[in-house]
């Protein structure tokens, strides 16, 4: 693997190294689709990019506004049998590897461009790191066919969570029952339903998902607190234990929600339950909650 | 003009209260992110929006609110009646209606201008809907003029000005460190009176003028260049970044497509309501048999933008774009409608 480990001076020399290998990719023809990322309109974004061409690849950058987490995309691809190469963050790599794991996607269709990551500036004060860094768990991506290794690379968290599940955790905990009920009515309230959390989340990979089921409607599209706190709560649910903690459901969140705290506690509350791993850090290591052992506690049944 | 300094608009407010159902922009608490503040006591941090005004609240004067105050015409959930049924008979009954006045206090000329286009669906096309026009015709708007701009703002690209709307009743100008009132209106004249003790004269004040704007992008022809592009391969390049979110259109202050549907609190009794519907959503367009006339993002995406810029155009002959910039701020991948636009005039058409 060593060979297609490149060194790049510091984090302004990585756009080079991303737009030569999916040049290369593209150009050998073994690869239809690479998906990157590209500026966007102002200085302060960056956008997904698709670039189908060699040509193209000049388009490809890599910022400190490259929040996206493009593995979702690779559902899109599901099923065609073409190969596309991805570029991920650390963060970004655990959902690829959840993605494997799942059987949504073939390690062998796709190629994967890691980028040992810098680290992200929060876009409304580019001074601030983003939020989904301080639930950074790695930095390096855990899997990879290319990895562009930069020097700047960001100091992970060493305990899942990080300093997020340390902050904001406790304190939503230490509060008695009526705030922490108002604490949670509020944020169910102020939910406009749009689902951007969900669909940019990769590990809802569902073809179709409950929330958008006509028969029978779990949920109408009505929008009420009681509503909205059934969807949040079942969707914290239905991917607890494959949460990677990317932090794309609450960056994406118009509301401003904080949204990732329920996925936050609920990724902690298993680990501490059955001394396990967090989810998707290898692809040989199966998550907690897909496979189960003759000793496993269940003092919570 | 008459003016009142910035630090005594409270006066204003607190005048007009007791008279008005006042809404004024209210800033999403931001205090979250701060390790000490005992947030549950400040609310979550969401949105800035329009809120019905208390002493206290922390108003938003800097731009434009994170919400357009679309949901205060047309609210995300809306009752329409409620039907009761009792042995053989059905009560159908009513949602009451209020006659109290409204004020929207302090509103953008990108909003004004999307109320302008809300008009034109629900008040212009030959039908009246009568819970939009219940609250739409007893509203005065208070407009505000911009001294600044957000960095996503693109108002004046959509032929805008930031600092005036001659639609409102009443225009707010930004003096710096002062509000001047001017009435254009009879109402708003009338208010202006009532509240006149609280102002001094302002007959040479300058209102501030905002810096040019970041985002410029050329509307010129985009409505007929649109009209050869139906089949145009720029939609599939476009989609595949979408992830079909409502984010954008529940944002929009002119996105005006709803659901009706129902809840029934009892088996003998449903409540009939309207909600906001997004055409991003795969079950937007799904039909009673399972047929989806737009079957893929391609359709979706296609269908948002000529909506806004083609078919209001045609059928409420403006284009449905305000420069408000809530969906360049807000859009989780960025493929909002100044990109687009720039897109669409990029965009390669064989005649």
């Amino acid at each position: 693997m060593n060979e297609n480990i490149i060194q790049v001076p510091d984090k302004s020399g990585i756009s080079k190294i991303m737009r030569e290998i999916a040049g290369d990719l593209l150009r050998q023809q073994t690869i239809s689709l690479v998906i990157g990322w590209e500026k966007g309109i102002l200085p302060n974004k960056s956008a997904p990019a698709f670039i189908t061409q060699s040509q193209d690849a000049e388009k490809l950058i890599f910022d400190e506004y490259c929040y996206h987490n493009l593995t979702k995309y690779l559902l899109q691809r599901k099923g065609s049998g073409l190969k596309t190469a991805i570029f991920v963050k650390g963060c970004d790599s655990r959902s690829l590897v959840g993605l494997i794991q799942d059987n949504q996607i073939a390690r062998e269709d796709i190629c994967i461009i890691g980028i040992s990551c810098p680290g992200l500036m929060e876009e409304r004060n580019i001074v601030i790191p983003a939020k989904k860094c301080e639930i950074c768990y790695t930095s390096v991506p855990v899997e990879y066919d290319f990895l562009i290794d930069c020097p700047e690379t960001k100091t992970a968290n060493d305990e899942p969570g990080g300093s997020y599940a340390h902050r904001e955790l406790p304190r939503v905990e230490n509060m008695t029952l009526d705030q922490r009920n108002i604490y949670w009515q509020k944020m169910f309230e102020n939910c406009i339903r749009c689902y951007a959390c969900r669909n940019t989340c990769p590990v809802c990979s569902c073809k179709e998902c409950c929330f958008d089921q006509a028969n029978p409607t779990w949920l109408g599209k009505g929008n009420s607190t009681s509503d909205n706190g059934f969807y949040h709560l079942v969707r914290a649910m239905h991917v607890a234990g494959r949460c990677v903690g990317c932090g794309e459901c609450e960056r994406v969140c118009p509301m401003n929600l904080p949204v990732m705290l329920l996925n936050n506690k609920l990724s902690l509350s298993i680990e501490e339950l059955f001394d396990e791993p967090p989810a998707s850090l290898s692809l040989d290591v199966t998550a907690t909650l897909n496979h189960f052992k003759p000793d496993d506690p269940e003092e919570f049944m | 003009m008459r003016k009142i300094a910035k630090t005594r608009i409270d006066d204003v407010l607190r005048a007009l209260a007791p008279r008005y159902d006042l809404y004024v922009p209210v800033e999403g608490a931001t205090t979250m992110r701060t390790p000490t503040a005992t947030l549950w006591q400040e609310g979550l941090e969401n949105a800035s929006r329009f809120r019905l005004y208390e002493e206290g609240l922390p108003l938003y004067w800097r731009t434009n609110t994170g919400l357009s105050p679309k949901d205060l015409f047309f609210p995300q959930t809306e009752k329409m009646y409620t039907a009761i049924s009792q042995g053989k008979t059905v009560e159908i009954k009513e949602e009451s209606t209020n006659a109290w006045p409204i004020i929207l206090f302090g509103v953008r000329s990108c909003d004004i201008a999307s109320i302008d286009c809300m008009d034109r669906v629900f008040l212009q096309k030959g039908y009246e809907d009568t819970y939009y026009k219940n609250r739409r015709q007893r509203t005065l708007i208070f407009a505000l003029g911009c001294s600044t701009h957000e960095d996503t703002c693109f108002c004046t690209s959509m032929g805008i000005d930031p600092k005036a709307s001659p639609t409102a009743d009443v225009q707010i100008s930004d003096l710096g460190d002062a509000f001047g009132f001017t009435a254009q209106s009879p109402s708003g004249q009338q208010i202006l009176a009532s509240i006149d003790s609280l102002m001094s004269d302002a007959y040479t004040a300058q209102p501030v003028s905002p810096d040019p704007m970041l985002i410029n992008v050329n509307l010129e022809g985009v409505t007929e260049k649109l009209e050869t592009m139906f089949d145009h391969p720029l939609w599939d390049e476009l989609s595949p970044r979408c992830i079909g979110c409502g984010t954008c259109t529940f944002l929009c202050p002119t996105c005006y497509c709803f659901d009706i549907n129902h809840k029934s609190p009892t088996h003998a009794h449903i409540v009939k309501q309207r909600s906001w519907d997004s055409c991003m959503f795969v079950d937007y367009t799904c039909m009673a048999g399972g047929h989806n006339p737009r079957p893929s993002k391609t359709e979706r995406v296609r269908n948002r933008f000529l909506d806004k810029l083609l078919y209001n155009r045609q059928r409420h002959g403006r284009v449905f774009c305000v420069g408000c910039g809530r969906c360049v701020s807000k859009c989780p991948v960025s493929l909002e409608i100044a990109t687009v636009i720039q897109k669409i005039q990029a965009a390669e058409v064989t005649p």
